[in-house]
This record gives C-alpha cells, sequence and structure tokens, in this order.
C-alpha cells in the first residue's frame, strides 16, 4: 500500500512520517515512535490497553488510523511525565496499589486524566463508570476506584498543574 | 522477629512506578535488531489426519526468511510429566482441535508472513470428532490418542477410609450434580514471544511466564540443547492466573524460525489464539454423594468428576487433583472416594487456573448448604464443625500446622452482619459464605526449592537474586521488602535481579502458591546470611561481641552503648579490604513428601503449609431479568503473616472480579462443535468495574505460620477457590433456587424460577 506522509503531533512534539493509509494510530505509535506504553490487548477495540488522548479526549488508538489524527494533540502516557515528575494520578496509582500487571494501566490512568480535567470532584460511581471501557483482569478494580478519587483530591490540592 | 521495619507495612510495589509511566517493557514491547516476525499456520479441522504439507510456495515468497512444519521437528513432543508426552509442538500426522499449530513461517514484516501463510498448501482427511467428555468416554467414540482408551486422559483414584461403612453409619445422605462450562484466563496481555538464537549457540527468549527455569530446562530438552545454553529473561508480565506456568508451541516454534534463519523472532498471538491456541479452563461435570452425622459433621465423601481436557494433557494430572484436594485441605473427611477423570476432546487444551473447579467447589459448598437446611443447622456453624484445625490431618496424609479457618469463618460472618442477615433479606436479596484450604507449594522434587543470594555494593546498595517470577501479584517488591526488613534497609536500597534462567539460581516459578513460603524464605535466608557477615565484621571493627551488636538504621551498634557503631558502607569496604565480601546465600526446600505424585501415589505430606480462608457475599437478584449483582463481599484470609498488606488486598480484590463476577456469573465460552464462538472480548463477557460490587471489606486474618518467612503461607488463592459456593449460596438466600449450572447467567437464574414456580 503506497505510503503518505503525514504529521502527528504526539505530546507536544511534531513527527513527520510516511505511514500507510491502513496503519492504526496504535501501530504508529508503537512501532515507528517507539511509544510502547499503549498496548495491544485485544484490536477489537474492547479492552481499553491502548487508550491515548485526542485532544484531551480517550480513544481506541486500535480502531483510529494513523492518517485521520492529524493536527490533533496525541497524549500518551509517556507525556505525562514530560518534566520529570509523577502526574498526581500515576503517583496515587503507585500509592493505592492500583497497579498489579500494570497492562492495563497506561490506559486507565489516561482516561483517569480526562475523567478528571472534565469533572474534578467524581462521585465513586463515576469514577467507575469512567473506566468500564477498561478491562482489567488482576486488581478487581477496587484499588484503582480508590486511586481515581485519591488522585482526584491530589490534584484539587494543588500539587500539579 | 516481631520489630519489623518494612514488613507488615503497606508499601507501595517496587515495580510500579514503570508500570505506571509506560517505561515497563512487555515481550511485544521489545524490538531487536534485524528481528523478524512469526506467524504460525493453525488448523481448520476439529480432527484430521495431515496427508500431505507444501510450503515451497511460502518460502519463495519474498520477504520470507524461514518456514517450518512439522517435518522438521517429527516426533518432539511435550508433556508436563514423563507419562504426559502427548503434545507434539508442531503437528505431524494429526490434528486434535481448531487451532492445533500446522506450520509457521518468519518474515520481514507481517504482512509478508500471513501471505505466505497462506501460500502453504496442507492436504487434511477430516475425522469423526467428539467434543463432549461423557460421549468421548463411549465405546463407540472416535479415538483422539492411539494410547488412551476411552480417551480417558488422566484418572485419579483416591480412596480414604471405609467409604460403604461411612454411608451406611450417616444420618443424612444426599447427592447432587454440578456442572461448569470453560472459559477464558483472559490475561490483559496477549501472548509473545521473542526469541534471538545467536552463532555461538545461544537461545535468549523473553515471555510471560510463571518459572524461567522450568521454561529453559523444556526448550533444552525439546530443541536438545544443553540448559546453560538457554537464557530466559526477565520481562514484564500481563498476569497469568495459572495460564503460563506450562510450555506452549509458540516458545518451540519461535525458536525454530530464529534458529533457521539466524535471526531475531518474534510472535504475536492475536486475541483469539491466545484464547484457543494456548490453554483454556477445564469445562466439569460432577456427582457428589455426602454422608453426615447428626451434628452435620461429614462422615462419607464420594465425587466423581468428569473434566473436559481438550485435545492434550497440559497440567493434566494437578487438574484433576486439585479442586478435590482443596476440598480435603478445607474440611475433615474421614472417609472418602474421590474418581476424577480428564477426558480427551477435539477442543483446545485446558490448563490450570487461579479459579480451576467452579463446578466442583462450587457445587460440595452449595450442597454443604443445602446439607444444613435438612438439618437445621446454619451454614456458618455446619463450617465451623468441619473445619480442620492445626495439628490436624488431612485425608491424604497432609498434617497441618497452622490454621486460621475457624477463625476466618467467624470474623467473616461477624463482619458481614451473617446474623441479622441470613434468613431474613427482603426476597431477591441474599447472603452466602464459602471456604477452603489451599496447598502452599506441592511437591515437584528438585525444582520444588528456591534460593538466593544477596551482594553489597561499596556504597552500602544491594542487590538480591532470585529466580522468582513476577506475573503481576507482586512477588519481585516482596522479595525486595523481606530482604530490606532483615538488614534493616529501605526497599529503594536493594535492587532485585530475578526471573533470569541465565543469572538467577533454580526456584520453583509462581505457581502452586509457593513464592512466599519458599521464594520468600530463600530470600529471608541469603538476607539472614549476609546480615550474620555484616555482624562479624563489625565484630571485628568494634571489637565487641557479635552478640552485642544489632544491625539498624545503615550501621552496627552496641546494644548497650548505641553511641558505639559503625556505619554500614564502612563494614562493607572493610570487609573488602579483608577479602571476606558480604555474600549472602540463602535457600529454602519445603517439607513435602517427594514420593507424593499426583496419579500413582496422592498420598503424604502435598505441602510445607496450608493457607485458608472463607468470604462472605451478599446479592442482589433482579427476578425479572434474572441478573444477579453482586453488593458486597467480606472476605477473611489467613494468609499467614502480611508481609505487605495492601498487595494482599490486592488479591482479595482481583479474586472478587476473577472467581465471585467472573467465574460465578458471567464467563463461559460457547461452542459450534470445536470452534468458540466467542473467543474474544466483545462476546465472552469478563467483569468490567461498574459490575463489582462497591464494598469489598478484607479481613486479614495471620496465623503466623511456624515455617513461613515472618510466618507468612500465601495470599492469593483464598477468594480465589470459594467465592463461586459464597454465590450459589447467597443466591439461594436471595430467591429459594438452586443453580447447578455455572456460570449463573441470567437465562439459568430464570430457568430455576420457573422450574420452582412448576
Amino acid at each position: 500500500m503506497e505510503k503518505r506522509i503525514i504529521q502527528l503531533t504526539v505530546n507536544g512534539e511534531e513527527y513527520d512520517l510516511a505511514v500507510a493509509p491502513n496503519r492504526t494510530l496504535l501501530e504508529v505509535l508503537r512501532d515507528d515512535l517507539s511509544l510502547t506504553g499503549a498496548k495491544a490487548g485485544c484490536d477489537d477495540g474492547a479492552c481499553g490497553t491502548c487508550t491515548v488522548l485526542l485532544d484531551g479526549q480517550p480513544v481506541r488508538s486500535c480502531l483510529t488510523l494513523a492518517v485521520e489524527v492529524q493536527g490533533k494533540a496525541i497524549t500518551t502516557i509517556e507525556g505525562l511525565t514530560a518534566d520529570g515528575d509523577l502526574h498526581p494520578i500515576q503517583q496515587a496509582f503507585v500509592e493505592r496499589g492500583a497497579i498489579q500487571c500494570g497492562f492495563c494501566s497506561p490506559g486507565m490512568i489516561l482516561v483517569t486524566k480526562t475523567l478528571l480535567d472534565e469533572n474534578p470532584h467524581p462521585t465513586e460511581q463515576e469514577a467507575r463508570e469512567a473506566i468500564s471501557g477498561n478491562f482489567c483482569r488482576c486488581t478487581g478494580y477496587a484499588k484503582i476506584v480508590e486511586a481515581m478519587l485519591a488522585a482526584a483530591e491530589m490534584v484539587e490540592g494543588g500539587c500539579h498543574e | 522477629m516481631s520489630e519489623h521495619t518494612v514488613a507488615g507495612k503497606r508499601m507501595p510495589r517496587i515495580d510500579s512506578v514503570a508500570k505506571a509511566t509506560g517505561d515497563a517493557r512487555y515481550t511485544a514491547d521489545i524490538a531487536l535488531p534485524r528481528m523478524l516476525h512469526g506467524k504460525i499456520l493453525r488448523s481448520p479441522h476439529a480432527h484430521a489426519r495431515i496427508l500431505h504439507i507444501d510450503a515451497s510456495k511460502a518460502e519463495r515468497l519474498s520477504g520470507v526468511r524461514a518456514v517450518v512444519t512439522g517435518q522438521d521437528v517429527a516426533g518432539v513432543r511435550w508433556g508436563v510429566f514423563r507419562y504426559t508426552r502427548d503434545q507434539a509442538m508442531l503437528a505431524l500426522d494429526k490434528v486434535r482441535y481448531i487451532g492445533e499449530d500446522v506450520a509457521a513461517v518468519a518474515a520481514e514484516d507481517e504482512e509478508t508472513a500471513l501471505e505466505a501463510l497462506s501460500l502453504i498448501e496442507v492436504e487434511y482427511e477430516p475425522l469423526p470428532a467428539v467434543f463432549d467428555p461423557v460421549e468421548a468416554m463411549m465405546p463407540e467414540a472416535p479415538r483422539i490418542h492411539d494410547h488412551a482408551d476411552n480417551n480417558v486422559n488422566i484418572f485419579v483414584p483416591i480412596e480414604v477410609g471405609d467409604i460403604e461403612r461411612g454411608f451406611q453409619e450417616a444420618h443424612y445422605v444426599r447427592e447432587d450434580h454440578f456442572s461448569a462450562n470453560e472459559h477464558g484466563y483472559y490475561q490483559a496481555e496477549p501472548y509473545a514471544v521473542l526469541v534471538d538464537c545467536d552463532s555461538s549457540g545461544n537461545l535468549e527468549i523473553w515471555l510471560s511466564n510463571a518459572s524461567p527455569h522450568t521454561k529453559a530446562k523444556a526448550l533444552a530438552n525439546l530443541l536438545k540443547m544443553p540448559l546453560h545454553k538457554v537464557k530466559v529473561r526477565k520481562v514484564a508480565s500481563g498476569g497469568a492466573f495459572g495460564g503460563r506456568s506450562d510450555v506452549f508451541p509458540g516458545e518451540f516454534i519461535a525458536a525454530l524460525l530464529s534458529r533457521k534463519a539466524r535471526r531475531p523472532v518474534k510472535i504475536v498471538y492475536t486475541r483469539e489464539e491466545s484464547l484457543t491456541a494456548i490453554r483454556q479452563v477445564h469445562s466439569m461435570a460432577v456427582d457428589v454423594k455426602t454422608g453426615v452425622k447428626a451434628d452435620g459433621t461429614f462422615i462419607a465423601t464420594d465425587v466423581k468428576v468428569i473434566m473436559d481436557g481438550g485435545a492434550y494433557s497440559s497440567t493434566g494430572p494437578i487438574a484433576t487433583s486439585v479442586p478435590f484436594l482443596v476440598w480435603e485441605e478445607t474440611y475433615r473427611l474421614p472417609n472418602v472416594r474421590f474418581h476424577g477423570y480428564r477426558v480427551y476432546t477435539n477442543k483446545p487444551v485446558r490448563g490450570m487456573y487461579g479459579s480451576h473447579g467452579r463446578a466442583f467447589l462450587g457445587g460440595l459448598g452449595m450442597q454443604l448448604d443445602m446439607i444444613a437446611e435438612e438439618l437445621g443447622i446454619d451454614p456458618v456453624e455446619i463450617r465451623l464443625r468441619n473445619a480442620l484445625h492445626a495439628g490436624d490431618v488431612q485425608a491424604t496424609g497432609s498434617k497441618v500446622f497452622s490454621c486460621g479457618l475457624s477463625e476466618s469463618i467467624r470474623q467473616a460472618a461477624e463482619k458481614s452482619g451473617w446474623k441479622e442477615k441470613r434468613g431474613q433479606l427482603p426476597y431477591g436479596k441474599g447472603i452466602g459464605m464459602g471456604c477452603n484450604g489451599m496447598m502452599v507449594g506441592f511437591p515437584m522434587g528438585i525444582r520444588g526449592g528456591s534460593s538466593a543470594y544477596i551482594k553489597f555494593n561499596e556504597d552500602a546498595g544491594a542487590t538480591l537474586i532470585s529466580g522468582v517470577a513476577d506475573n503481576g501479584q507482586g512477588n519481585d517488591s516482596m522479595m525486595v521488602q523481606i530482604a530490606a526488613d532483615v538488614l534493616g534497609m529501605r526497599m529503594d536500597e536493594i535492587n532485585l535481579v530475578s526471573a533470569d534462567s541465565e543469572i538467577t539460581t533454580l526456584d520453583q516459578g509462581s505457581y502452586s502458591q509457593a513464592a512466599a513460603f519458599v521464594s520468600g524464605n530463600a530470600v529471608r535466608a541469603a538476607a539472614m546470611d549476609a546480615r550474620k557477615q555484616i555482624l562479624e565484621i563489625a565484630s571485628e571493627m568494634l571489637e565487641t561481641d557479635v552478640k552485642a551488636l544489632e544491625l539498624g538504621d545503615h550501621r552496627v551498634y552496641d546494644v548497650k552503648d548505641a553511641d558505639r557503631n559503625v556505619p554500614l558502607h564502612k563494614i562493607i569496604r572493610y570487609a573488602l579490604l579483608r577479602n571476606k565480601p558480604i555474600m549472602g546465600r540463602g535457600s529454602y526446600m519445603p517439607h513435602v513428601d517427594q514420593k507424593r505424585e499426583w496419579v500413582s501415589n496422592p498420598r503424604g505430606q502435598q505441602a510445607g503449609t496450608f493457607s485458608f480462608g472463607a468470604f462472605v457475599v451478599e446479592v442482589e437478584v433482579d427476578v425479572e431479568t434474572g441478573r444477579v449483582k453482586l453488593t458486597r463481599v467480606t472476605g477473611a484470609h489467613d494468609c499467614g503473616f502480611a508481609i505487605n498488606p495492601m498487595a494482599v488486598e490486592g488479591q482479595f480484590d482481583g479474586n472478587v472480579g476473577r472467581a465471585g463476577v467472573g467465574a460465578s456469573l458471567l464467563e463461559e465460552h460457547v461452542w459450534d462443535g470445536g470452534q468458540a464462538l466467542n473467543a474474544n472480548m466483545l462476546e465472552h463477557k469478563l467483569p468490567l468495574s461498574v459490575d463489582m460490587p462497591s464494598v469489598i471489606q478484607r479481613i486479614i486474618v495471620e496465623s503466623m505460620d511456624p515455617e513461613g518467612p515472618f510466618g507468612a503461607k500465601e495470599a492469593g488463592l483464598a477468594g480465589a477457590m470459594n467465592l463461586f459456593q459464597a454465590v450459589g449460596n447467597a443466591i439461594y438466600d436471595a430467591i429459594g433456587v438452586w443453580l447447578h449450572e455455572f456460570p449463573f447467567t441470567p437465562e439459568r437464574v430464570l430457568e430455576a424460577l420457573e422450574k420452582k414456580g412448576e
């Protein structure tokens, strides 16, 4: 398939890339940019491990074509620690034991980012609903929800942004 | 060891920052220079003879660097046991399930590899197939393996006491039947493997696994290589739950391709391949006949289980035995007859799962409630009357050294409000309990022990080396926590090297629930050894008897005069100068009966110790839709001692998801013959955040095992093995019907309600 030259903005950096039009954003992030924080878990859009943010909104990068997202701000999990420090959400996930095997963690953390950006004081039910498209086999989600609510307090407390 | 500095504390895990930032490297994330992409051609037939394979067109396709078929490896068969070597790692003459590995290619990119697969011509002669284990045992059923009459793969008979007399003496006897469909492991990470065979005859391999040393030995055998040339490297693992324990064709095939192409080869399975071409969770049907005395104590237990093992043995002898063993590890059973059959069918291969045996343990645990009701005994009380205690000997001869089962039952009942709720909640709401004991390790010969060592750098930082594997449950962090506690150091001052078969010493692996007890004991011993050496050097430096010295807070000090002290880094340097570098070593082998064998000799000490648990669940049943929702779970788990309570809690929660919601209510595969129709994450229902109960009360019971590190046993299998009973019992309490088939889907709930109404 003939490649096209595209420009992607990922974590604030601009990249010129030659990609075939059938390649997904997930493939380009992982294979071309070596940003392997987003994972391929099902390739069906079902599990949420490939979640990245597009202009601040979570998308399934396995169902998104790379050529579609030019001109949009793409944020991957690697972009959350751009200044070297853990984002409060990441810190809360670490401190609350919300991470076991860790395969779903990047997706969970990015979805939490959008939730807290839009709703700084989510209820427990709102937190549960926010991650209801992200599958985790290890944690039973309990400590993830705890971490999300703790992160809300940390962000509110002004320890970041 | 009463004054812990780190052990017993809620510590963030050492691996979690890398996982939160996306830095953690899983197999599929790794790329090596000149790496090729491998793909596997799979059987479209459930049962067929392979007449001919022609791969010449695939070999000629531009970009293809290696092609392998069964012809390249005629006769190479895998089996976990010497007597179960029945799985060809690449099919030669026959395929026995849809998805079986037939041929493979390595190419410059994935598209070329896929195209090459389509060019491989395979001529099959389809054979009659069988998909039901009971049908497979009939005389007229197709024969799947030449060696297996009636397609029986494994038969485990256990007889204890006098079962007939037990039934004669029983006050009450009842018989029930329970069954469960297959389901999937659904680790978040699909199967992936990367192999690099170099020109010096070394094989390096990266893959999620439960035991690097077992993988290395298996590959060395299969590939006829010396063990030291096979190097299983450490990589982050995206979950196991029993599904990474065995050895799979994928790693063997990747090695063959890499060897042939003389380049690294990576194979990443699709989700469907991960679900059908590795291992599934056994389906099973259980007949259970139990006799009790008037006081509700067991006098006779007669259980027959037929498990659908799929096409090959895998961990069959273990899988056939474990549900029964869990039952005898929970209750006093004076007279027992257990007949466990694992039967070959033309379905994907089944393995061990963290919640293996839902029909078995769920069924027995529900029958116990039925008996309690008949006798007018409270379900909590009947469990207490039958529960094992420290000092007891189980049916097949294992002694119990520490036991917090009764305390777990009492605490779970008390903190769940059992007395006020059981039988008293409004229609549609119910409460139920489940219990289990669990072997901590099992006899594995030379592979059943673990060893570790620890070295110090001149700045007093240390590196701990252990063979332990971490599949996400936190074993790595636990090892560092144990060492840090013994050495009076912070966890971040100790680096861990683990799960590398070349660098680390033998370890039993992270199946059999033995990581804390066995690997942890080895690490503790290594740290104690280093501590002893440190104190001896300090004794020289301070010219004080070693008995008067204590290590803590990065120094060794005189207990009577803390001002007389020497910092740790000076001790390390002094030791180097004296040619006595601090190098701690430790090992541990659990006290099990090494003559015990799953099939031929199921008697003797099964495990070094046993953990216990009791879980209470509350459910709401929507009688219009049949939907069951868990609203509250109260679990009590005797894990011996919680090395990291936060990690132990994580195991409670995960089990509520996998066993309480997933295995009990949602998960099953649907079939058209040998074809799984829902081998994906959209149609095979899995627990999501909104399906979980919002309240999980976690009660850690610490029985302080005399042998465990700081008293620890294991912390992963309590809810995993008893929540299905609790859910079944709670549903009965809610709507007055017993469900006999897992999972308890809305259809089955409605069907049972309809039957009751008739």
